[in-house]
């Protein structure tokens, strides 16, 4: 199975359970989490199942091409249950099954594996499922997002794609994947995977890095009209109505932030105390987009609720 | 002759701290909800199973049916109930009619608050299963993990979302609902193996039909079977087993039914370190790593304990795989840390913060040199060697191998400088200055080690209470506690004596343009404190509290090991049973002389008979005495002060008033107890000895 086969099965076999199939978000994200078909949608009580792939960037975890299991920037395959459903990890055993992979003749466990997202102010309680002795996939109860409970839970699933694929392929050497016949991962990603960990570790310029964290930061206060005065026990205040806030472009810069954060981090640019400061900054912004998003949801009627119900 | 009774509650995968925790909360509801529905009897019986999919309990000798119970029930004040001819108001009528009694039942009962109204109920014994199915619902809300989550609509919280429950009264249902899920007998067996639901027929046959689906619901069962398997199998591969009593517990609670499967990588990679193969397949894997059993050499192969195999090739290829690429990143890290010596990472330390207000652990790894210098030179050891084991002990921190896996801290350190040539005594002390890491661990064996253990401690402690943070209740984030406790471990099992207040002092003015501390007075006098403190804790057990403090009172502070020859010779002593009066009779003497001057004894003035053959008496030993304190021979010391002095004091005391009128006289006999008082108080304090000393049993100390 070449690795678009392998997207195009998890799209076939999600879109057949009532996934939405979307696309990766157009900007740089740390994982499918950022994307925010997933945190915002994750928040508040409106139904939401949806799948993606998501081109995910981890600018620590270049090695210049060099490493066979290591890359700054790798893809995931995600998927949003929401609510969880009680056969969700039938699902996703399913989905293995429907990778050519008969849970029964491997050994599958899931092993414990919190996850929380610090700058996302999001948390969740799950899985990591090992097959054979690998990590192929994440698995999450959300509990908490953008600082916000929960209600109801969403299930995430995450699935490692260039993992799965080298198991598939049986190579040991991530760029010997078969992306498609005749095109190796490396054709593909081996020079980028040199030039962004060299830009990464090597040239990034911090002081551009570090403006232009500063600056999309004081775009989200703008768009959300963020005061910065808080209310009673920390409450965020705004000082523009639901309606009147730029939650999408105000998350987009969140997310700006955060991929800058990372690059300043990976360039070695950031102390231990500043880090996390930095992360403070970014979930604070995070939990006001949140909480935005929310009250846009609310002063809409929760539209997907009526959906859902119609569907029904 | 009553039933049994099963609880099965069957989830998604619990983690494996989870199961036993639950359980164990399981059980202890179990208990008192049991005992508080009137249902135990004396032969109750209460036992939990579980796996990672279930939690499961288990009652014999529930008592067949709720036994009646008679109780009287206070109703409102008589003046409310009745009208003062006796005729009944409507609280009266109200109140029978809600206990099922005619007015006439009603009894008037006296208070402090006045008459009241009350009546005798008699309340029938419920059947077992009625009154399981009002406290089963509870039983499942008071079951505790270590974090708990929500699922779906996100209503209940549990360790795991809850997929079904049997609940069984022998062959009935006992009917509840919890999670929004119904309990019936309808359970599952393995996920992979047995993956249908199935009936459950009867309690009792709970676990013998699981084990038919490929479950072994009793954790001791399964780990025996799964250390079973691992015996053989390393047997098989004529090895033995690495033991690992943690990696065993997490691994059974993983499994729903165990099975072994060996797996093996290239032997080249036998040329890492022991410790790193092994780190890399029990951190990152869950392996057991298995050696030869002749020599005790690692063999290039593993056991993996699995839920399922089927396919037993299979996944041992990829679980070969996995563990091929994590050896080969842990061998990349070992070859790049080796590109450059252990020493060049020193550089790297002054940027690492040791704590925000005592600098980096460049400056740390500075001070720890002073301070086994300072040692060694006390101690009479190569100090070079010291001081070079002490610049280069954190080094292996801000190696790649220590960063992925921090648990070989000290030891890859002494990895890599013994491929560099440096000084076995040097290169072990690097490993060995982190011992003891606890109770159970051993101090360092050889001078280096253990004078690097030292000045890292006390580095550490002087710091901390420096800048106020000190342990307060069970906050203790820098483990000051246990550095502590390493010193004077290290100072009375190790190779050297530590000087408790020079060493303070030392560790103190090595802080010198580092960090502001508070005074070094306050810093001395509360670490001192706490030293105390923990020595008294160390050793209160086997010496008892009262021993350690009177040895505390007569210690200098300096010498640890001085502090411990008081402790042994008094615990000895202690042990005599002439013991008990001398205690006394010193105690005596102490606390009549307490407040009187000290002076020289006028030997004519003493009187014939006990006075004086106390004094002559004292006046022939005064300077053996002391002359063994001295030389630290405390054993000696008391010895002497039982044998030769303990029957004339008796007698003194015996025949002799103290407090006579005569001021001269009395002021000459003050004065010879005085001094006899202060001789024995060089040792220890002996008024400050429980007088049951001669009956002192660990068992029962203070």
């Amino acid at each position: 199975m070449t690795f678009q086969e392998l997207i195009l099965a998890l799209e076939r076999f999600w879109a057949e359970r009532g996934c939405l199939i979307v696309q990766p978000y157009n900007s740089e994200v740390g994982a499918g989490t950022f994307n925010p078909h997933t945190f915002l949608r994750a928040i508040g009580p409106e139904p939401w199942n949806v799948a993606y792939v998501e081109p995910s960037r981890r600018p620590t975890d270049g090695r210049y091409g060099e490493n066979p299991n290591r890359l700054q920037q790798f893809h995931q395959y995600q998927v949003i249950l929401k609510p969880s459903p009680l056969d969700i990890q039938d699902l996703y055993l399913e989905s293995l099954r429907a990778l050519g992979t008969d849970p029964s003749h491997h050994d599958i466990r899931f092993i414990e594996d919190d996850w929380e997202s610090p700058t996302l102010g999001a948390w969740g309680l799950g899985w990591q499922v090992w097959l054979d002795g690998l990590e192929i996939s994440q698995f999450t109860y959300f509990q908490q997002c953008g600082g916000i409970d929960c209600k109801p839970i969403s299930g995430e699933l995450t699935y490692g794609l260039e993992r799965i694929a080298m198991y598939l392929q049986d190579v040991d050497d991530v760029y010997e994947l078969q992306w498609a016949p005749g095109i190796r991962y490396g054709d593909i990603y081996k020079r980028a995977e040199w030039e962004w960990s060299t830009y990464n570790f090597e040239q990034a310029d911090v002081e551009l890095q570090k403006n232009l964290f500063e600056e999309y930061e004081k775009q989200v206060a703008v768009l959300l009209g963020l005061s910065d005065k808080k209310g009673k026990g920390g409450a965020l205040q705004f000082d523009r109505e639901p309606l009147e806030r730029l939650a999408l472009p105000a998350y987009d810069a969140v997310i700006k932030c955060s991929h800058y954060f990372n690059v300043l981090d990976a360039r070695g640019a950031i102390s231990v105390t500043e880090r996390q400061r930095y992360i403070g900054r970014v979930r604070l912004i995070a939990r006001a987009v949140a909480e935005s998003w929310y009250a846009q949801r609310e002063a809409l009627g929760f539209p997907l609720l009526d959906t859902a119900a119609a569907a029904q | 002759m009553s039933s049994e009774f099963l609880l099965e509650i069957g989830t998604e995968e619990l983690p494996a701290s989870f199961v036993t925790h639950a359980l164990r909360s399981m059980k202890a509801s179990a208990v008192e909800l049991v005992g508080q529905a009137r249902l135990g009897t004396d032969s109750l019986e209460v036992h939990t199973m579980g796996t990672p999919r279930r939690l499961a309990l288990r009652l014999r000798g529930l008592a067949a049916s709720q036994p009646d119970r008679d109780e009287t029930v206070m109703g409102p004040p008589w003046s409310a109930a009745f009208e003062t001819d006796g005729s009944p108001k409507k609280a009266a009528t109200g109140f029978s009619k809600k206990h099922g009694v005619a007015v006439g039942d009603l009894r008037k009962q006296a208070t402090d608050k006045g008459d009241y109204v009350s009546v005798q109920v008699h309340e029938a014994g419920k059947a077992t299963d009625a009154v399981l199915t009002e406290i089963l619902p509870e039983l499942c809300r008071r079951i505790t993990f270590p974090k708990s989550m929500r699922w779906g609509p996100g209503e209940i919280a549990f360790g795991r979302p809850i997929h079904w429950i049997v609940s069984l009264l022998g062959s009935e249902v006992v009917g509840f609902e919890f999670a929004g899920v119904q309990a019936g007998r309808s359970t599952r067996g393995h996920r992979f193996l047995a993956p249908k639901s199935f009936d459950l027929d009867h309690a009792s046959n709970y676990e013998e039909a699981l084990e038919q689906a490929h479950v072994i619901v009793d954790l001791t069962r399964r780990k025996d079977r799964m250390m079973d398997g691992l015996l053989a199998s390393a047997k098989s591969l004529d090895g033995v087993l690495e033991p690992d009593a943690f990696l065993a517990d997490e691994c059974v609670s993983l499994v729903e039914e165990p099975f072994t499967v060996p797996g093996s990588f290239d032997e080249s990679f036998l040329e890492l370190p022991d410790t790193v193969v092994v780190s890399v397949m029990r951190d990152h894997q869950r392996y057991f790593a298995v050696r030869a059993s002749k020599g005790g050499a690692l063999l290039p192969s593993y056991l993996n304990v699995v839920n399922t195999a089927q396919d037993p090739e299979t996944i041992a290829k990829g679980n070969d795989r996995v563990l091929r690429a994590r050896l080969a990143d842990a061998r990349f890290f070992v070859e790049e840390d080796r590109k450059a010596p252990l020493a060049d990472r020193l550089q790297k330390l002054e940027s690492v913060v040791f704590q925000s207000k005592l600098g980096t652990m460049g400056a740390k790894v500075r001070r720890l040199q002073a301070n086994a210098r300072a040692l060694a030179q006390g101690s009479g050891t190569d100090a070079d060697a010291c001081v070079e084991a002490a610049r280069l002990c954190k080094a292996d921190l801000e190696t790649l191998i220590v960063f992925e896996f921090p648990e070989l801290q000290g030891e890859m350190g002494r990895w890599y400088a013994l491929r560099e040539g440096i000084d076995s005594a040097i290169a072990d002390a690097i490993r060995d200055h982190y011992r003891p890491q606890g109770a159970d661990d051993v101090v360092p064996d050889q001078v280096v080690g253990a004078v690097v253990a030292v000045a890292d401690r006390i580095d550490t402690l002087v710091g901390c209470f420096g800048i106020g943070l000190v342990p307060s209740g069970s906050a203790d984030p820098f483990a000051l506690r246990r550095a502590a406790l390493g010193i004077i471990r290290i100072a009375l099992e190790g190779p050297i004596d530590v000087d408790l207040q020079q060493l303070i002092d030392e560790a103190y003015a090595a802080y010198s343009g580092d960090a502001e501390l508070a005074p070094a007075d306050e810093v001395r006098a509360s670490l001192g404190d706490f030293f105390r403190g923990r020595i008294r804790a160390m050793l209160k057990d086997a010496h008892g509290g009262d021993v350690v403090d009177a040895c505390l009172g007569a210690w200098d502070g300096t010498s640890l090991r001085d502090l411990r020859s008081r402790i042994e010779a008094v615990s000895e002593l202690g042990a005599a049973p002439e013991f008990e009066a001398l205690a006394v009779a010193f105690k005596r003497a102490f606390n009549i002389t307490k407040e009187s001057a000290r002076g020289v004894v006028d030997p004519a003035l003493l009187e014939a008979g006990a006075e004086r053959a106390l004094a002559e008496r004292f006046g022939t030993v005064r300077d053996q005495i002391r002359e063994a304190t001295d030389e630290r021979r405390y054993a000696d010391a008391l010895k002497l002060v039982a044998k030769e002095l303990g029957a004339p004091i008796d007698r003194f005391f015996e025949e002799v008033f103290v407090m006579v009128d005569d001021a001269r006289i009395r002021e000459n006999r003050l004065r010879l107890l005085r001094e006899i008082a202060d001789t024995v108080n060089g040792i220890a304090h002996f008024h400050q000895l429980g007088t049951k000393l001669q009956r002192r049993d660990p068992s029962i100390s203070a």
